[in-house]
């Protein structure tokens, strides 16, 4: 064929060069075009097809500037233009003569001008302008050639704001007698609607829709054709005015299907198909999650599908596009199985297209059906190995859209594997994106997380978002020593990789600071921990470490050697100088920070130095009670009265203050839309806050940004500037929501910390009972083929596939199971599971849908015993029997702890106060609370007890605080750790919290120093501590709600399917004052 | 469904023709994306599919002889629709030129524009009929003589 088709080529070549010389005259007597396609046609390389359209440019320049331009030559000039600005170069010297061809009496020459013009100019170009009346004349032409030449011109070159001078015009051609104009003016007012969707421009009040339903009638099939491509446009933006229109088109595409259009627009002997199609998007569209309109579908989508057929590719199609609007519409059972039917023998098939096409299908029907996806698993698989990447890489988007808790790591695995492989930017991110979604929702136990987000951020570089690295760190903090000794191993040989990527070596630096005191045995602790030093300094010299990192460099270097008591290395005290000289405030002040807590002479300076860097303190809890206190700051009200009779300026609002530098704050912390304050504004303030504090700052509560200064508001923008810099990472921010939402890390393999139970649940589909997963193993069709491979790919099959199918029944039966269950068995609580077992086709159908909103059901391991699989469902729907057995709280989510959150009025007391409490004062003691919960939750049945103490002890130190706090804070300088651990883990300090992006919340070096030289006191030290921090997890917030009595179940369980947070208060009301909903 | 630009380029990767629809690029955003979609296309081979993922794009090609026609199409085209449109289209040159060839496009290629215009409007597939579409085409062509 490839010869043949050369051979004709060769010929051909022959016959069109005589041609050429034969038509010389009509392309000009001096050959010059002949010349340039020619020269073109012969060029070897780019530079020499560049160096020729040079040429040809400056003999065009000539020409057209010519005051004897030969106008005959219009059309010949107009096509080398053309040619020039398709070749990659501006002809903009050519415009203005294109215009002025453009209203030459030749049709030809008008033709071509017109065509140059459309493709040298678009809607924006002011030269349009000067054409709308040639182009209203060529409208209103007798010839109907000019006419569509017009219109043609009009789908391109009139932007919104000239629809209104060739409207009406237009409308009047929808009625010519030639079907060309009527098609062309059909598309013309469908480009129209794609300028003004809305109808709030120059086409309110015009019913341009009437006229596509007139025109869906028109007797000439081209023009239906037209109607139907506008329709469906329309359509798309909103189908409710257009679903009178199913029966129209359901009886359209019958007669398409059976045969009654002329035999000209058959194509491959099959009836215009390209309307077939057309037709079959349109319902799609429209019977999109409606089921009357999908019902009234059913037959004439069947009969489509049984007249197409596969012996051409048209015919595929066809049915290719009878598949999708099937899985699209309200489902029937019937037609889903003839899809399936479809997809089975595209998938079947030699030809990678139609192989590719099919596995685009089988994802559609698997969001509706997951059993489907059973019997193609071998092909799945052979198409996953296929070296084609585009294969490949549509069926990882199918394998993304199947994974669930007990296939993740397969796919995760491959999906690292394409990663390795990639160059591609685009697909690299795209990647990263799934995988790190995907890790965050399913991670089967925390090393496997740890492990995977480590090698993606090295793959995937600069596409990785920061929020994954604050996800790392806060589960790295929630884990056990002997993983934080793992951690510390795997990040200090990590660092001898050269250019690491900047989320990482935060991570790295963080984890190394926070654990790496546990590196070692304690008889050689000491050189240990000097061993890590060095490596941290290190990493300033041997990576491209930005202010970010070298911020955590420096709060690491403190950490470590607080915690194991030798004095900083010759290397770390070199780094720790440099720094207090950097010309980032924000690094200076960490190390002048650092150098005074060390050289501190104080007898107690080792006792303070735990104190205010404690070894993991990053999981610590802070009473309610005394959240509430600290957040009121009524301990500094004395302070400020004192500073206000002094003469002090009072407290402004953001609002009130006029420097520029206090909108780069808001800007970092109001608009993301991440923490939204004003929902919990109903909540009541406790009355500990004193009068003089409100009047210090009026609206502040209101302002969630502004940011408290009892002193010289000047300083403000100094202060917001640094914190701008400091700003190491963006702010946390919505998906981390997610996390908490979908009780991420809930399963029962998250308890799995411990290797074994990981191992059972990576073992578990391969013994998996399930019987379909039996009958996959010996299923004839994998003895048929080769038996080495098929081993392999029936395994890997396995892996993916098996636990999927186990997965819905499980979920269904432990559903069932739970309604039964004791502690859950409260009047509410029963009828909402009874409800979901009653109603299995639908939880498959969430299951598998967009995994924003689906809610996991992880098969449970067969490990746990059977009880904690009914608690794992319940997981799933983040709710929480308070009267669980004690020997199950190992597998709730830290999240669904019940007496470890803020209560909803707590929150937003704490919110109330605005900005003047820092962010992460806010997110970042939620999440320590939460976190507790969680590492209390992980180490078994220990929980309660652990708690009690626990936040005894954070109470006293609390109350210590408050009487003792300028002893506390003999060393000003620390007011910012020293409050936070005084405060009993404050997870906002600087030091402690995972999420914090730590380096960037810091006080400003001018506040600080003056609050330094007067000896400012511990109280005063708040606003050092309230510098916008980012992290928080926000997130954790909604755990508040989830101590929730079994009544709750029912809203939980609704709320989480629908994707609304699980945010339901005690008594099962939903909590209205929810600020992250929108979030979910 | 929209087909949002169409690329007729040879072998060598020298471009023949280029039409696009509905969003407008400036010469160097075009050039340097048809580069990019170009040389991607140029290193498949035939045990390939014709469709791969470029940008926001997916292109879906077809080759005849020594000339590629490629199309750049949203997410939601049918991928087998727009291949048998690429050959509706070649047929309909071939009709026209008889035996169409990379030369022919190459003399004419206005008149590659007028046959697409018939089929394509704002990136839609409009008509797929030789003979509506060839008519006024050679119109144009007897007015030429």
């Amino acid at each position: 064929m490839q010869s043949n088709m050369s051979s004709k080529l060769a010929a051909k070549l022959q016959t069109a060069k005589n041609l050429l010389k034969s038509s010389v005259n009509s392309l000009g007597p001096d050959r010059e075009f002949e010349n340039l396609i020619r020269s073109i046609g012969e060029c070897k390389s780019k530079q020499e097809e560049d160096r020729i359209i040079f040429a040809e440019i400056d003999t065009l320049k000539q020409r057209l500037s010519d005051p004897k331009l030969d106008k005959t030559r219009g059309r010949e000039y107009m096509v080398r233009a053309i040619y020039c600005e398709m070749l990659g170069h501006d002809v903009g010297f050519a415009h203005v003569k294109a215009l002025q061809f453009a209203s030459e009496p030749n049709i030809l020459t008008k033709k071509a001008a017109y065509l140059a013009l459309t493709q040298f100019l678009d809607h924006n170009n002011e030269l349009v302008l000067l054409l709308v009346n040639t182009l209203l004349s060529e409208l209103k032409s007798d010839n109907y050639i000019a006419v569509c030449t017009g219109l043609v011109v009009a789908t391109k070159l009139i932007g919104p704001e000239l629809i209104n001078a060739v409207l009406p015009t237009v409308m009047e051609r929808l009625h010519h007698p030639k079907e060309h104009v009527r098609k062309k003016a059909v598309m013309v007012l469908h480009r129209f609607h794609q300028l003004d969707p809305r109808r709030e421009g120059s086409l309110a009040g015009v019913d341009i829709d009437r006229s596509f339903r007139t025109m869906l009638c028109d007797k000439d099939p081209a023009v239906m054709s037209a109607a139907l491509s506008a329709l469906h446009e329309v359509i798309k933006t909103d189908p409710k005015p257009y679903k009178n229109l199913v029966p129209s088109f359901t009886s359209i595409l019958k007669q398409v299907a059976e045969h009654r259009l002329p035999k000209s627009y058959d194509y491959h002997r099959f009836p215009a198909p390209f309307i077939q199609i057309k037709l079959l998007k349109v319902l799609a569209a429209l019977g999109v999650g409606d089921r009357v309109a999908s019902e009234n579908m059913y037959a004439v989508i069947q009969q489509t599908l049984k007249r197409a057929n596969n012996t051409h590719m048209i015919g595929s199609a066809i049915v290719y596009e009878c598949v999708r609007t099937i899985t699209t519409i309200y489902p029937n059972p019937q037609l889903l199985a003839m899809a399936a039917e479809s997809v089975s023998a595209f998938l079947k098939s030699p030809s990678h297209n139609l192989r590719y096409v099919g596995i685009d299908a089988l994802a559609g029907i698997v969001k509706i059906n997951s059993q489907y996806a059973q019997e193609h698993q071998l092909a799945v698989i052979d198409c996953l190995e296929d070296p084609d990447d585009t294969l490949k890489l549509k069926t990882l988007e199918l394998l993304y859209k199947m994974t669930k808790a007990n296939n993740v790591e397969v796919i995760v695995e491959r999906m690292m594997s394409y990663l390795r492989t990639t160059t591609d930017e685009h697909i690299k991110k795209d990647i990263v994106r799934r995988v790190s979604e995907l890790a965050e929702r399913y991670a089967p136990s925390p090393t496997w997380f740890i492990a995977v987000v480590s090698e993606v951020f090295q793959l995937g570089g600069p596409h990785v978002e920061s929020q994954l690295a604050h996800n790392l760190m806060h589960l790295i903090a929630e884990q056990d020593e002997d993983l934080h000794r793992s951690a510390v191993e795997a990040y200090l040989s990590l660092l001898d990789k050269p250019k690491l990527p900047e989320r990482l070596l935060e991570v790295a630096c963080w984890v190394l600071g926070e654990y790496g005191s546990l590196a070692a045995t304690s008889s050689q602790n000491n050189t240990q921990a000097q061993a890590v030093m060095n490596k941290l300094a290190g990493v300033v010299k041997t990576q491209k470490a930005t202010e970010g990192v070298k911020g955590y460099i420096l709060v690491a270097l403190s950490k470590i050697s607080a915690q194991s008591g030798c004095s900083l290395t010759p290397e770390a005290e070199e780094l720790v100088v440099k720094a207090s000289s950097s010309q980032n405030v924000e690094l200076q002040q960490r190390s002048y920070e650092l150098q005074s807590l060390l050289t501190s002479a104080a007898t107690s300076a080792a006792s303070l130095q735990q104190a205010v860097l404690p070894l993991d303190g990053s999981c610590e809890d802070i009473d309610d009670t005394e959240m509430i206190r600290i957040s009121t700051l009524s301990f500094l009200d004395g302070y400020v009265n004192d500073a206000l009779k002094a003469g002090a300026a009072p407290y402004l609002s953001e609002e009130q203050r006029t420097f520029g530098g206090s909108k780069s704050l808001r800007d970092l912390n109001g608009d993301k839309g991440s923490l939204k304050f004003e929902a919990y504004e109903t909540a009541t303030a406790p009355s500990t806050t004193s009068t003089t504090f409100k009047q210090n700052r009026p609206g502040s509560s209101s302002t969630s940004s502004s940011h408290y200064e009892p002193h010289q508001p000047v300083q403000t923008s100094a202060s917001s500037s640094s914190q701008h810099n400091g700003a190491g990472a963006p702010r946390a921010s919505g998906p981390e929501l997610q996390l908490r939402g979908t009780g991420k890390w809930g399963p029962a393999q998250f308890e799995s910390s411990s290797p074994a139970a990981a191992k059972a649940s990576a073992a578990a589909p391969t013994h998996s009972t399930d019987p379909r997963h039996a009958d996959l193993l010996g299923s004839p069709l994998a003895a048929r083929s080769q038996p080495t491979h098929v081993s392999e790919r029936d395994r890997l099959a396995a892996s993916i596939f098996g636990g999927s199918s186990s997965t819905s029944s499980a979920s269904a039966a432990s559903i069932a199971a739970a309604g039964q269950r004791p502690p859950v068995k409260a009047a509410a609580a029963a009828p909402a599971a009874r409800q979901l077992a009653q109603a299995p086709p639908q939880r498959d159908l969430l299951d598998f849908d967009s995994p924003m909103k689906a809610t996991e059901s992880p098969a449970p391991a067969p490990a746990v015993p059977p009880s904690s699989s009914q608690l794992d469902l319940l997981l799933d729907l983040d709710v929480l029997p308070p009267s669980a057995p004690s020997s199950t709280h190992s597998f709730q989510p830290y999240n669904a702890y019940p007496t470890q959150h803020l209560p909803p009025p707590l929150a937003g007391a704490a919110a109330a106060l605005g900005g003047m409490l820092p962010v992460d004062l806010l997110g970042g003691s939620i999440l320590a609370s939460g976190v507790s919960g969680g590492t209390g939750g992980g180490t078994g049945g220990v929980l309660p007890t652990v708690l009690g103490p626990a936040s005894s002890t954070l109470q006293s130190a609390g109350t210590g605080f408050q009487q003792t706090g300028a002893a506390t804070h003999a060393a000003p300088f620390n007011l910012n750790q020293g409050l936070a651990s005084a405060s009993g883990g404050f997870a906002g300090g600087m030091m402690q919290t995972p999420v914090h992006q730590g380096i960037g919340a810091s006080q400003p070096i001018a506040d600080f120093q003056y609050q330094y030289q007067h000896g400012m006191m511990a109280g005063s030290g708040l606003g050092t501590t309230m510098p916008l921090s980012s992290g928080g997890y926000p997130g954790q917030i909604m755990g508040v709600g989830s101590n929730m009595p079994p009544a709750a179940v029912t809203g939980m369980n609704k709320s989480n399917m629908t994707g609304a947070p699980m945010t339901t208060k005690p008594g099962g009301k939903p909590a209205s004052n929810d600020p992250f909903g929108d979030l979910i | 469904m929209t087909i949002k630009f169409v690329l007729l380029v040879n072998k060598q990767g020298q471009t023949r023709l280029a039409k696009y629809f509905t969003e407008f690029l400036t010469t160097d955003e075009r050039r340097a994306l048809e580069g990019e979609v170009v040389r991607k296309c140029l290193s498949r081979t035939d045990k390939q599919c014709s469709f791969y993922e470029h940008r926001q794009y997916k292109i879906i090609y077809r080759r005849y002889a020594s000339l590629f026609f490629m199309a750049g199409v949203d997410d939601e085209e049918n991928e087998l629709g727009v291949l048998e449109f690429i050959h509706c289209f070649v047929e309909i040159l071939d009709r026209h030129f008889g035996q169409v060839c990379e030369l022919d496009i190459m003399n004419e290629p206005e008149m590659v524009h007028y046959i697409m215009d018939e089929m394509l409007l704002n990136g839609c597939i409009v008509d797929t009929n030789k003979a509506n579409i060839l008519e006024p085409v050679q119109l144009l062509e007897t007015i030429d003589k």
